[in-house]
């Protein structure tokens, strides 16, 4: 293509009013406002609508999402309420090149992590070779005794694993956590590229979206794989808390692609160190189980014992080896917030190689130098309590008052091991349409990004992920729980 | 199949059925009280006798008046068996049988539950009780038309269809035992035009008028009207063909759980004695050893029927 034509084929740079924001990387364009080469066809199209246009793809995206049930619960006020994941119709691009860098960098990722987790309840030789302080992991929230001895088939502990990426100024992707429990979202990636698909046929098929359909075989797949070893037909289940957890819909929707049973803890009972299934015809031996609650919930005979929640027993059929529960017990070990700052040492140490993914970097608050610095500097840090997720707790220093500085100052001081600071990531931003009827505009607002990674015999990447977008102006905490919305992600081919 | 799922997909076609006769019962008497203005100070209190709330229904109303009424059986909260409670217990049960239920009547399931949340008298005078009661039962044939079309015939279907069969058959006993009873006493009206048309309003309420004029004519006659709706062998909406229906149903879910109990002793259904009971019986021996003993007996085998199903398939803490 000679220059002219491709001066030609670049469309006019979108919605005039669209201001990118300074010092921030945008997704979409470039600092002279034209658009990137893989977000040219967006640009042309859903960046130049008509605000009639984006009120009725958005009128129709939340009449798709409700009457496909696709909400979520809100805990706290009004509990049990189901309310529709905010939406975006303006996808996130990612282009191929990039994806292919972040797809070996996640895999190497959760092997390292996964390879992590055996070894801390197996021989412990990180430990013993002092690459990561044994005290650091006994004192974690997420240690669980009671994972010492459990040898899933294929050392697999990490079945499922959800890496919370962020992009800085100078458009680096950088890993912010991971979430190696029971991470959730996977079925917002699928609904919204569903609805994405109905929207906008043309545009998906123009910019030859990869395909995220497979993610529920692939999952079976990966669950197959660890399956006791001699059953033939292995039978998998998927336990959930039931219907007023926040990521029910997300346990229904993956159940249901995979076609295999949804349980509650009470559908479930142990007999003779076999994990069974009540039946209208009987017991039915279950070898799989995809868990979707909480270690602390999962057997109360061995953590909390009055969860209703589990099935008792269940660690003692783990250990007998005829049932395999993904993820595996205490794997929140490798997510734990103060683990983290070691995870690329981690990497070098069991695979030999050096992390293609760099880390945001991280400062443990027991090191006294450490935090003296940190504390004298605290509003330009955004400080997290190790053992909380979701978003809750965090300090974001630059953002806070003088009020909640001084809280958190204190609170460090008196139990320095139970919180971490990062320096504040200006996260990147992304065209995004904000208000409502005819006060719509086109606005940068704050993203991530969270892949999802299987492991079973071999790792399997999820191409994209969920995005999460702020919606509110200046806002960088995008969790749905604290106002934060979604994105269909299109990694595009060359 | 899980015992959560079987106690859930009864149950969903309980709450099914139970709101379709809802709506079909209001609809009904709305109209006939339309036509023929009534004398009756309380002409809703048969209504409420018939589906035996006439109690929950007093604690929180002072008189029986229509708006009241149509409140209480349409849109009110409290009442665990108004239609829109009906509808959002169903869709409770549907939610948690997302995994195994088509995503149409999912879909149709959750849009007719979201509509219901707009429910008001408001919304009952604007579209027209008519319009309003009409649309309700169309999308309730929908729903069973969906459900017939997309459920897959594994022992689920099964659970769902005895939930559905049990419900319709203890509605019909129950129509016809309060109507009965409303509408013989009075000696004086036997045979007179009201007569006729409450009568006719019964069987509309089952849906009947048109296939009991194809069998038997104009002439409203009580004996075939119990007849049509206990005993025939046809009529899809009869306490018998109900019965046949489960029946098929039990016996399918005995014979795929035996499978597994190769042992098992086969055990007589739970359905048997009621089956026996509408198969050896005319409606004129019936009415003559007694109507009412009779409805009653077949309400409490609708019960033993549950607690036999519930013991056998469905407890399981």
């Amino acid at each position: 293509m000679s220059e002219g034509a491709l001066q030609m084929s670049r469309p006019m740079p979108v919605n005039p009013a669209y201001r990118p924001l300074p010092d921030t990387y945008d997704e979409t364009f470039e600092a002279d406002l034209t658009p990137r080469a893989a977000c040219e066809p967006i640009a042309a199209d859903l960046l130049s609508a008509s605000p009639e246009r984006i009120n009725e793809l958005r009128a129709r995206a939340d009449r798709m999402f409700l009457r496909m049930g696709v909400t979520f619960n809100v805990y706290g006020d009004d509990a049990g309420t189901e309310r529709i994941f905010p939406f975006d119709v303006v996808p996130r691009v990612i282009d191929a090149l990039t994806w292919r860098n972040l797809e070996a960098g996640l895999a190497q990722r959760v092997r390292a992590l996964n390879a992590f987790v055996g070894d801390i309840y197996g021989e412990g030789k990180i430990l013993k070779d002092e690459v990561v302080p044994r005290d650091l992991i006994c004192g974690s929230p997420q240690y669980r005794r009671a994972a010492i001895g459990i040898k899933p088939p294929g050392g697999v502990f990490i079945t499922v694993a959800g890496i919370d990426l962020v992009r800085d100024r100078e458009g680096q992707f950088k890993v912010l956590e991971d979430n190696a429990r029971t991470p959730s979202g996977v079925s917002y990636v699928l609904e919204n590229r569903l609805v994405m698909t109905r929207l906008m046929p043309d545009l998906v098929r123009k910019c030859g979206v990869r395909s995220v359909e497979t993610y529920p075989s692939d999952l079976l797949a990966s669950l197959m794989e660890i399956a006791p070893e001699g059953v033939t037909r292995p039978t998998a289940a998927l336990l959930t808390p039931g219907p007023y957890n926040s990521a029910f819909f997300e346990h229904v929707f993956l159940s249901e692609q995979m076609g295999i049973e949804l349980v509650e803890g009470h559908d479930l009972v142990c007999v003779d160190h076999k994990l069974f299934m009540k039946t209208v015809s009987g017991l039915e031996q279950v070898h799989v189980l995809y868990r979707r609650i909480d270690d602390d919930f999962l057997d109360p005979l061995v953590f909390r014992s009055d969860s209703l929640l589990g099935v008792a027993g269940i660690t003692d059929a783990m250990r007998a080896g005829t049932v395999t529960v993904a993820n595996g017990i205490g794997t929140g070990v490798a997510d734990d917030k103060a683990v983290f700052a070691y995870t690329p040492d981690m990497i070098r140490y069991y695979l030999g190689e050096e992390p293609l993914l760099p880390i945001v970097e991280t400062h443990l608050l027991r090191d006294p130098d450490v935090r003296k610095r940190v504390i004298r500097d605290l509003d330009q840090f955004v400080v997290k309590p190790t053992g909380a997720s979701g978003g809750y707790g965090v300090l974001i220093g630059p953002k806070a008052t003088y009020r909640e500085l001084a809280q958190m100052r204190d609170a460090i001081e008196k139990d320095p091991a139970s919180f971490i600071a990062q320096p504040m990531v200006q996260l990147s931003a992304h065209p995004t349409y904000v208000g409502q009827g005819s006060n719509i505009s086109l606005v940068p607002r704050h993203v991530d990004l969270r892949p999802f990674v299987l492991l079973g015999s071999k790792a399997r990447v999820l191409p994209g992920g969920l995005t999460r977008v702020a919606l509110r102006e200046g806002s960088m905490i995008v969790n749905s729980s604290q106002g934060g919305g979604s994105k269909d992600t299109w990694v595009v081919d060359d | 199949m899980l015992r959560r799922i079987a106690n859930h997909l009864f149950w969903a076609a309980r709450n099914l059925e139970r709101a379709e006769w809802r709506a079909r019962l209001v609809n009904v008497n709305y109209h006939l009280l339309v036509e023929s203005p009534p004398q009756n100070p309380e002409p809703w209190a048969p209504l409420l006798a018939i589906t035996g709330e006439r109690e929950i229904f007093a604690e929180r109303y002072t008189g029986a008046d229509e708006t009241s009424v149509l409140t209480f059986y349409t849109f009110d909260d409290e009442n665990p068996s108004s239609i829109r409670s009906c509808i959002h217990a169903a869709r409770e049960n549907a939610r948690a049988l997302r995994h195994r239920i088509s995503s149409e009547l999912w879909l149709e399931l959750n849009t007719l539950y979201l509509d219901s949340l707009g429910w008001s008298m408001a919304t009952l005078q604007s579209s027209g009780m008519y319009s309003f009661f009409a649309d309700l039962g169309g999308r309730f044939y929908r729903i069973a038309g969906i459900t017939s079309d997309t459920l897959t015939r594994d022992p689920g279907y099964d659970f769902f269809m005895i939930g559905k069969m049990l419900e319709r058959t203890e509605s019909v006993a129950r129509l016809l035992d309060v109507k009965y009873h409303f509408l013989l006493p009075r000696v004086e009206d036997i045979g007179t035009s009201v007569d006729v048309l409450q009568w006719a309003a019964l069987l509309r309420s089952a849906s009947a008028l048109e296939a009991y004029r194809r069998s038997h004519g104009n002439a409203i006659e009580v004996e075939r009207v119990v007849e049509m709706l206990l005993i025939d062998e046809s009529f899809p909406r009869s306490a018998r063909f109900s019965m046949n229906r489960l029946e098929t149903s039990l016996q399918r879910i005995a014979r795929s759980t035996a499978a597994n109990h190769a042992n098992a002793e086969p055990r007589p259904l739970a359905s048997t004695k009621l089956s026996n009971m509408l198969v050896s019986n005319h409606a004129k021996e019936v009415i003559g050893s007694g109507l009412h003993e009779y409805l009653l007996q077949i309400q409490d085998e609708c019960a033993a029927i549950g607690d036999a199903l519930f013991a056998e398939y469905l407890r399981f803490e």
